[in-house]
């Protein structure tokens, strides 16, 4: 597949007309060219930071289908490495975390040093007297950090991390940033298997506040009738949705005070002790009031890692081929937070985003039973619908700059469309490399 | 006696109890699973105590050397960390009728087994070991699988069932989760 063509010779994606081709969600083809050409050319977070806080601390992780260490060096540093023994190519690491001075594989007993490097082969002066360890170290990605979140990268030409997110660390700031000291994950990542497309994950948070008001009607229905609160249409709280202006990245939410009662809601009860109006104020001391009263916001960054702040989830959308993702989630809590603050995000997050949360169970279900249809031939052929918010022109505001629109709209989703089309179209690897990010918005 | 395993507190391997406390509260052990096979919450949720604590920690693989880090712990993440009140939430929503994941409802099947049973601390309660298996078909074809040991506090009662359960943590048998989600009680 060389082309941007397939299921039956439509565009996969053509934005003036705002339609998507189903393909992009089953085709084996698009995947392997996802995996070579989007998922090896990208900046991928593969952890937080406080998941490895000491030295010889790792977690084992992916990006994309390949594993990776994610491993603390001696020096403080981070270091991702390509979790395959070079010699058979064993799993090094077979455990999903832990502390180590280092990494033997259990096949033929080669072992590395934590920072990558080849140190014992055994029989070597018997069986391997030319070989040089130096060339035989792990491979070793490209790292970075972002406000507490590891990225790494295979791509060599591949912008600065800051480049590469661009513009939407604004808001991204709003929820790592929006205390003194930042956030840091809360213990444990929770796993678990989808069996859909990565891109309905990953464009849903980028993108979708649309699908609140039907697919999650069902806890706001109980929240409303058991806090009494007067019913709120979302529809008339102001509401923005941002689109990068170029890397595919995409946010929305409503500028509401609103957040802390959401949480307090859906956890079914309020941690006591708790004092959410100093919360608030500590994060408009720290970022502005407008900010800090993002609500529910939602925000992907290309190409799968997205937040949902409205109880502070984090998740990498892990592909396993077109049809399957594993969803590594854990939760992010201001490192200023009370320890009743604390108690009260963790409860908010494990009971609502979480495999047996009470708004995540209906997404899982949605994306499975879209994937089930596009088993089908024609519903691979039929076009879908992107077109919301066309037309309607941008909003301006001071306070959230870039490209905006009100939250429902599927601007965003377009942005992260657009920008997968033109990775995945791109054979030589310029529209992921430094230079296409110094030139102008896409 | 309970011991601790990591963060978890499970029962001692030890004696037997004689039958005819075996046999009641294994009548209520089934006795409940058949209210949540047949979807009767409101039933099972007056099995509840006030101080319930219903619990599903995380597990992740680790070496030998680190099997207490198996279970994340008390300030962790976890699969549920509930109390009655939450429970009311999860209830009320799964009877609106747009709750997606069980609307229509998913078939289930509770199988209890390997039960064992100690006395606590106080006369009345009891702790209880059960191995689980629960399966879940939904739709057309799906069908999931989860198997692992459930520790539950159960205290005697005047009451439809005899008990009322104060705790229950639920010890999964895997690491990263087959499923989509987690849209039933254990």
């Amino acid at each position: 597949m060389g082309s941007p063509q397939s299921g039956g010779g439509a565009p996969l994606f053509d934005e003036a007309r705002g339609t998507i081709n189903p393909a992009i969600y089953a085709d084996p083809e698009i995947y392997e060219l996802e995996l070579d050409r989007i998922f090896a050319r990208s900046w991928l977070v593969v952890a937080h930071e406080s998941h490895i806080p000491n030295p010889g601390d790792f977690l084992a992780s992916y990006m994309a289908e390949d594993p990776v260490i994610v491993v603390r060096q001696k020096d403080g540093g981070v270091k991702v490495h390509l979790n395959q023994c070079r010699h058979r190519g064993m799993k090094l690491c077979r455990t999903d975390a832990g502390r180590a001075r280092g990494f033997i594989c259990s096949y033929h007993g080669w072992a590395y040093s934590l920072d990558g490097d080849l140190v014992n082969v055994p029989l070597e002066e018997l069986s391997f007297r030319n070989i040089d360890k130096a060339q035989w170290g792990l491979r070793t990605a490209r790292v970075d950090t972002y406000k507490g979140l590891i990225f790494a990268t295979w791509n060599e030409a591949a912008p600065a991390l800051g480049e590469y997110l661009g513009d939407i660390t604004h808001y991204l700031d709003g929820i790592l940033d929006r205390s003194p000291g930042g956030t840091e994950a809360i213990g444990g990542i929770v796993k678990w298997v989808i069996p859909c497309n990565w891109k309905f994950a990953a464009e849903q948070f980028c993108s979708d506040m649309y699908h609140g008001i039907f697919s999650h009607s069902s806890p706001q229905m109980v929240v409303a009738a058991m806090t009494d609160a007067p019913a709120q249409d979302p529809t008339e709280l102001t509401s923005r949705q941002f689109r990068a202006r170029r890397g595919g990245h995409g946010t929305g939410f409503f500028v509401s005070p609103t957040q802390w009662p959401y949480r307090i809601g859906h956890s079914g009860e309020w941690v006591p002790g708790f004092n959410p109006d100093a919360s608030l104020a500590r994060s408009v001391a720290h970022i502005g009031e407008r900010r800090a009263q993002m609500s529910y916001q939602h925000i992907t960054l290309f190409p799968n890692f997205s937040i949902y702040a409205g109880v502070d989830t984090a998740r990498i959308w892990h592909p396993r081929g077109p049809g399957e993702i594993e969803v590594w989630a854990f939760g992010l809590v201001d490192k200023t937070a009370t320890p009743e603050e604390r108690e009260q995000a963790r409860l908010a997050t494990l009971r609502t985003f979480s495999p047996a949360g009470t708004w995540e169970q209906d997404d899982g279900e949605n994306w499975v039973e879209i994937q089930r249809v596009l088993r089908g031939r024609v519903a691979r052929q039929t076009p879908l619908n992107a077109q919301m918010g066309q037309g309607a022109g941008p909003a301006d505001d001071p306070d959230f700059p870039g490209a905006l629109s009100t939250a429902y709209a599927e601007e965003a989703a377009r942005g992260f469309y657009a920008h997968w089309q033109r990775m995945l179209t791109d054979a030589d690897g310029f529209v992921a490399s430094r230079e296409a990010y110094r030139n102008a918005a896409e | 006696m309970l011991q601790s395993k990591g963060p978890i507190d499970v029962l001692q391997i030890s004696r037997r109890q004689p039958r005819d406390v075996q046999q009641d509260i294994e009548q209520f052990l089934f006795y409940e699973a058949a209210l949540l096979n047949d979807r009767l919450f409101d039933e099972w949720y007056e099995l509840l105590a006030d101080d319930l604590h219903y619990y599903a920690p995380l597990r992740t693989t680790r070496a030998s050397r680190e099997q207490g880090l198996e279970f994340s712990g008390p300030g962790d993440l976890a699969y549920f960390d509930d109390t009655k009140a939450s429970i009311a939430l999860r209830v009320k929503r799964l009877k609106t009728s747009s709750a997606w994941a069980e609307e229509p409802p998913s078939r289930t099947r509770r199988f209890l087994t390997n039960i064992r049973i100690e006395h606590g601390d106080d006369p009345g309660e009891f702790h209880v070991s059960s191995a689980f298996l629960l399966y879940r078909n939904r739709a057309e074809r799906q069908t999931d699988i989860f198997a692992g040991e459930r520790l539950d506090g159960l205290r005697r009662c005047a009451g439809a069932g005899g008990y009322q359960i104060f705790a229950r943590t639920v010890l999964m048998d895997q690491s990263t989760l087959s499923a989509n989600n987690i849209s039933f009680f254990f």
